[in-house]
């Protein structure tokens, strides 16, 4: 569990931690011409054709459509890389888990940590982008570390329950797969919450990602500061997640090794 | 106490259909569980002391590595208790996340940061890694294009980078050739001089015999034996129990003895270099192997033998003969020395025939076999078939 004397440990293991997260960046790109430029392009290509169908056929009317878009793009991409990636954190190191020793949510950890520095390129795309179409953050900038955080720990907390129960049943990483995608656009990613009649809008936002892009864009992009108890609700469903998440990883933490 | 283990038992269940997706759990709720129980471990308890070498043996199947992963916290008990204290390193696989498309120089980060190195020793222990493993040339080169002698090479000169209070040994040494066997000897020798508790789990029992100081052996997951390593060996090997053992002696005794036994072989001691019996010779010394004899009828020349066995393979032998000396008339008591100047054998537990034959080496007078010789310590280079032998003294009078 998230103990103290844990936590304690997990710091002791931070050259671990970071070692495996920045060796795993590093094979993803090693043998390809490009490189780390393929992560970039992606939601470069994502985001263009989004913004062609939505800008033009769905005429959403939303100022800086682009920067709104992307963001939304790389904030969800978080969460899916970081979910996606760390389902196979556990069982994709037999080697790791059967013969050394260590915390095993450094496993997990180490492969958000990954997923977080793809994100991080991701975002220096959007710094460019920010500038090429003159938009000045505010001060409410100062409230982007502390969503992206949260943002960070939830996907913690959801990566420790998948990465465990993946060992045990194999099909969570599908039916995980059909969450996300579904997530994707039940979440307001390409699309404003103002969409939405008034009355039901406060059902999607239930959906902490919905908030966290919400007040990612407001804070940046609009100089909009989050409503407190919105980022209450978001600070309480994150631990909440990540709690949830330990304790299904501590349960089912003892037997890694003979049922990988 | 360095490791302290309590009634440890282990149960693994093995499903006969393995159970891996939800479906097939949810339908198979209905049926009731069919698995079968294995009991690798049972009731295991002991105790092993701070800069301790102990030998684990034991046939496949039997717990050993088992027991090793739950010390290592990789496994976890069933019921009992394990305690360890100090630094732990397990060996129990070299190479442990190793990336074939990682150079060898970013292998040797990961891989000594999975060991629990720190980022300052890592930089400092790099390069005496790569040299250690004779890489040099190849430092940026990915791992993939190495041979498989060579990976093994790295992954060992990175693993003993680390600097463990106990060190867990499984089976490292059966890969590789025998230089690298060697190497890994002398690894192990340093570090049990640096006074770091091992657990070693082998399958060659010359291996343990050289390094252990205690030995478990393990018989389907119990623990039949802890103490001594020649014992542990020798029940390991014979099946000794110890009310046979004690049966079967005399047999044993008959069975390694032959001859006439017209002139007898009544004892055999092993004198040091100030004039002792001893049980412990170290290379370099010198060795005198005394051979008291009992001649019942006069006996023109006889030929006293002695050969040296190192783990049941020849190793040396010598007679009075070879060596040009004549006993002469012999009749009553006396004894033949064999002196060699400077011992020329490795470490390890050493054997050693004696016999007595007439002068044409067609009667056999008496043959002693495989007298336990005690062990040479310390002992570290080949030089076989260099014993200078020469007998001393034959036939002297002898007062016992």
């Amino acid at each position: 569990m998230l103990t103290p004397s844990h936590l304690h440990e997990l710091w002791s293991y931070r050259d671990l931690i970071i070692r495996l997260a920045w060796s795993d960046f590093k094979l993803r790109y090693k043998n390809s011409a490009l490189g780390f430029f393929w992560s970039l392009l992606e939601p470069l290509l994502m985001l263009l054709v989004l913004y062609v169908v939505f800008s033009n056929l769905m005429r959403i009317q939303v100022e800086h459509y682009q920067l709104f878009l992307l963001l939304g793009i790389i904030l969800w991409n978080f969460l899916d890389r970081g979910t996606s990636m760390s389902i196979w954190g556990i069982i994709g190191k037999p080697g790791l888990v059967q013969k050394v020793y260590f915390p095993r949510d450094i496993l997990v950890i180490s492969t958000c940590a990954t997923a977080l520095m793809m994100t991080a390129l991701e975002f220096v795309v959007f710094v460019i982008f920010m500038a090429i179409f003159r938009v000045l953050p505010g001060m409410t900038i100062a409230y982007f570390p502390i969503l992206f955080i949260f943002e960070f720990l939830m996907i913690l907390g959801l990566s420790m329950a998948l990465s465990a129960l993946n060992v045990y049943f194999r099909d969570v990483q599908f039916i995980w797969r059909l969450i996300v995608q579904v997530g994707f656009f039940a979440t307001p990613v390409i699309y404003p919450i103002t969409i939405f009649p008034e009355n039901v809008r406060w059902i999607v936002m239930l959906n902490p990602m919905a908030l966290i892009i919400t007040m990612m864009r407001d804070c940046i992009l609009y100089r909009i500061p989050p409503e407190p108890y919105n980022l209450a609700y978001v600070a309480l469903s994150m631990l909440v997640v990540l709690l949830l998440g330990y304790f299904i990883f501590d349960k089912l933490e003892p037997k890694f090794a003979e049922a990988i | 106490m360095a490791v302290q283990v309590e009634h440890l038992w282990k149960t693994f269940q093995i499903p006969h259909e393995r159970r891996t997706t939800l479906f097939e759990s949810l339908t198979s709720m209905m049926k009731s569980n069919q698995y079968e129980t294995f009991t690798a471990l049972k009731d295991v308890s002991f105790e092993v002391d701070k800069g301790e070498c102990v030998g684990i043996i034991g046939d496949n199947g039997s717990g050993k590595s088992t027991l090793l992963k739950i010390i290592a916290n990789i496994l976890r008990p069933t019921k009992g208790t394990v305690k360890v204290e100090g630094k732990m390193t397990p060996f129990l696989e070299l190479g442990v996340g190793f990336q074939p498309d990682l150079t060898v120089r970013e292998n040797i980060g990961v891989y000594a940061t999975i060991m629990g190195l720190s980022r300052k020793e890592i930089l400092e222990k790099t390069d005496d890694a790569i040299d250690f493993a004779g890489l040099r040339k190849f430092e940026d080169t990915k791992l993939k294009n190495l041979s498989s002698g060579m990976q093994v090479r790295l992954a060992f000169s990175t693993a003993i980078q680390t600097d463990p209070d106990l060190l867990l040994v499984d089976e490292v040494l059966a890969v590789g050739d025998i230089e690298f066997q060697q190497k890994c000897f002398d690894v192990f020798s340093r570090y049990k001089k640096e006074g770091v508790t091992i657990l070693f789990v082998s399958h060659d029992l010359g291996a343990v015999r050289r390094f252990c100081d205690k030995t478990m052996l393990l018989r389907n997951g119990e623990q039949e034996f802890f103490c001594d390593t020649n014992q542990a060996i020798d029940k390991y090997i014979y099946k000794f129990n110890e009310n046979e053992a004690k049966d079967s002696e005399d047999v044993e005794e008959n069975k390694l003895r032959q001859g006439n036994r017209k002139i007898e072989i009544i004892g055999l001691k092993f004198i040091d270099k100030y004039g002792k019996e001893n049980d412990n010779f170290v290379y370099g010394d010198p060795l005198t192997v005394r051979i008291f004899y009992e001649s019942h009828e006069i006996e023109r020349s006889p030929v006293f033998g002695i050969i040296f066995y190192y783990q049941d393979a020849y190793c040396y032998g010598t007679t009075t003969e070879f060596k040009g000396y004549d006993t002469g008339l012999v009749y009553g008591k006396g004894y033949v020395d064999f002196i060699v100047a400077r011992l020329p054998l490795i470490a390890g537990k050493f054997d050693v025939t004696v016999a007595v034959t007439s002068s044409d080496y067609k009667t056999q007078y008496d043959w002693h076999e495989d007298r336990p010789l005690p062990t040479f310590s310390d002992i570290l280079n080949f030089f076989f078939s260099t014993i200078q032998a020469k007998p001393a003294a034959a036939g002297a009078p002898l007062s016992l």
